[in-house]
């Protein structure tokens, strides 16, 4: 079939059911998830040889593990005798796993290191070299995050990034000492994944009103009216963001003070100290700009302004697991870290005040998406199409406060990675 | 068990039982009037227990698990927190509660563990917690690790840790308190 029938040339419209059709998710596990690049964890979580994490890529178990020598691998967490998962955690230290059907034993560097029996019942034949776990063919780092791709033919990380990454840093790279990953919360959503990734992708329509019972009622549904300085930018290659700039003679006390990003005096205090490095390190233009929102394809969600970031785990074509992260700055002080991770709790939890409104909402438009007329009937992304901008200030494109660009980009790349058709 | 100890038991799983009333009919405004100034609700995030932990009876604790984890906690409220957390429900856009979801909560296997000497109690019980919303049934259950302090003829509470039984949450959210 071709993408057409799915998403609209200029993205301006969606048919519901790739929302929810079992026969198009099975094709999105090997084209999407099969060849995109998967955020894994970060290098805070692996701080010495041994260190490991079990995360998912799409809906496969993965072991992720820093060797001996100190090199991040990723293998499937697979047993190469029937499969059994030979780890078991989801984080720890070990130089070895040992698979406790029949109990193979594996190094960290996924290599096959013991047999039981192997001289007496196998002859000493079984040539422990070619039986290792499956390596992940790809696996790169990006000022800490750790990405895997299955795909050894992918383009490199640097390329699936292209223009975010000068985003990113900005959550990445204000600090010469990086940032630290806490967490995760895990929990369900019965919704699929990309309802939620195309959310933080691109929809600051919905925060006024989904969100309404954390905002002041004369502020109602804000986004409506386009504020000075926050843009939704599109890098392209189905990335996305929200960002808030602000004026080269701004302080950086005025804008930690407003909104909900007001802090209490110890973290701006902690925020306009480390100003400077931030400016030094990456430049003025970046250093007066926050993340508000945004998604790495397919399936990295973030809500950097309250320092969350997540990863979709998909779980069938109607449900999720989600997976929410703090991130913060590394050499931040500990009164600080314990305030953003409370923060962010509070707010992108699934006890958080905005978190537990959007479960209900992305449910039930994968329900919608579901029934055998709705499935069929096109849902409307015409928000400012056609009035995308450009900045030479500004890696990609600019839309509104409030556009519809992002979403745009998401299901483009979609149709792209699952019909080969050209992604804007 | 003394004729006092007895009597204080009585009185601790007695104003359990009324908080936990007081929260399956939304009485939010009541519930707030149990707690007090000091209150400090938390709810930590959950991993299962390493392997290395789990040899030995006499250091298989959940302590250990939580000293483990990096300390992220689903809820850490002060006062000031609930208070914005239940006033959320009261703006007509708390879309998770409305309709608000049907709830029950089972209170069990009181145990009274300490008095200090300022007389506070430190009480553990154990909570199922059914919420129905939509076509969706959830069913809760965990540990309430309370510490209360005497006042009047009952008592604030002035400390919560909730230790739910799941890693991975099979709700779409926490709406509702413990
Ligand atoms: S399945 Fe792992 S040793 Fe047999
Ligand atoms: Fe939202």
């Amino acid at each position: 079939m071709a993408h057409e029938e799915y998403v609209a040339a200029d993205g301006g419209w969606i048919r519901p059911e790739i929302l929810s059709d079992p026969a198009l998710y099975e094709m999105e596990k090997e084209r999407v998830f099969g060849r995109s690049w998967l955020l894994l964890g970060h290098v805070s979580q692996l701080p010495e040889p041994g260190s490991f994490l079990r995360t998912f890529m799409g809906e496969e178990s993965v072991i992720v593990t820093r060797d001996r020598s100190g090199a991040i691998g990723a293998f499937l967490n697979a047993c190469r005798h029937r499969g059994f998962q030979v780890c078991q955690e989801d984080r720890g230290t070990a130089h070895r796993f040992q698979c406790r059907y029949h109990g193979w034993v594996y190094g960290s560097d996924g290599t096959l290191i013991g047999v039981p029996g192997e001289e007496s019942i196998y002859y000493k034949e079984i040539d422990k070299r070619r039986w290792g776990l499956a390596p992940v063919a790809q696996v790169d780092i990006y000022k800490g995050l750790i990405f895997g791709n299955f795909d050894p033919d992918a383009p490199s990380l640097t390329e699936f990034l292209g223009d975010m990454a000068w985003y990113l840093d900005v959550m990445l790279d204000r600090r010469e000492g990086g940032t630290e990953l806490l967490g995760p919360h895990r929990w369900r959503i019965a919704a699929n994944w990309k309802v939620i990734a195309e959310n933080h992708c691109g929809d600051e329509y919905h925060i006024g009103f989904a969100h309404g019972s954390v905002f002041p009622p004369d502020l109602g549904p804000m986004r409506a009216t386009p504020i000075p300085g926050a843009r939704e930018i599109r890098p392209g290659l189905g990335h996305g963001l929200g960002v808030n700039i602000y004026p080269d003679e701004m302080k950086p006390e005025e804008w930690l003070n407003s909104g909900i990003n007001s802090a209490p005096p110890h973290v701006v205090d902690y925020y306009v100290a480390t100003h400077d490095e931030m400016v030094q390190r990456l430049g003025r233009q970046r250093a007066h700009m926050t993340l508000i929102h945004g998604a790495v394809w397919p399936n990295f969600g973030m809500v950097p302004i309250v320092n969350s970031l997540r990863i979709i785990q998909p779980r069938g074509p109607h449900e999720v697991e989600m997976w929410s992260y703090c991130l913060v700055d590394r050499d931040a002080p500990p009164g600080v870290k314990a305030w953003l991770v409370a923060q962010s709790a509070a707010s992108f939890g699934p006890a958080g005040a905005f978190e537990q409104d959007d479960a209900g909402n992305w449910a039930a438009v994968t329900k919608t998406s579901a029934g055998n007329m709705a499935r069929k009937i096109p849902l409307n992304l015409q928000m400012g199409l056609g009035h995308e901008e450009r900045s030479d200030r500004f890696p990609g494109e600019l839309g509104l406060t409030a556009s519809e660009i992002n979403q745009r980009g998401f299901y483009l790349r979609w149709a792209q990675d699952m019909f080969g058709s050209n992604a804007a | 068990m003394s004729e006092r100890e007895i009597f204080r038991q009585l009185a601790v799983q007695r104003w359990l039982f009324e908080e936990a009333a007081l929260l399956d009919a939304r009485r939010y405004d009541l519930w707030l009037g149990l707690l007090d100034e000091s209150i400090h609700y938390r709810i930590p995030s959950r991993s299962p227990m390493p392997q290395q932990d789990v040899k030995d009876f006499s250091t298989w604790s959940v302590e250990r698990e939580l000293d483990a984890h990096d300390g992220v906690s689903l809820i850490d409220d002060d006062l000031a927190g609930l208070h914005r957390r239940i006033g959320r429900l009261q703006t007509g856009m708390g879309w998770a509660e409305m309709p608000p979801s049907m709830s029950r909560r089972l209170v069990a296997n009181v145990l009274l563990r300490d008095v200090a000497p300022d007389g506070k109690i430190s009480v553990t019980s154990s909570i199922l917690l059914a919420k129905t919303r939509s076509e969706e049934r959830v069913f809760f259950t965990g540990e309430r690790r309370d510490r209360l302090v005497p006042a009047g003829d009952g008592f604030r509470l002035c400390e919560r840790c909730v230790i739910l039984d799941d890693a991975v949450l099979v709700a779409e959210n926490l709406s509702l308190l413990f």
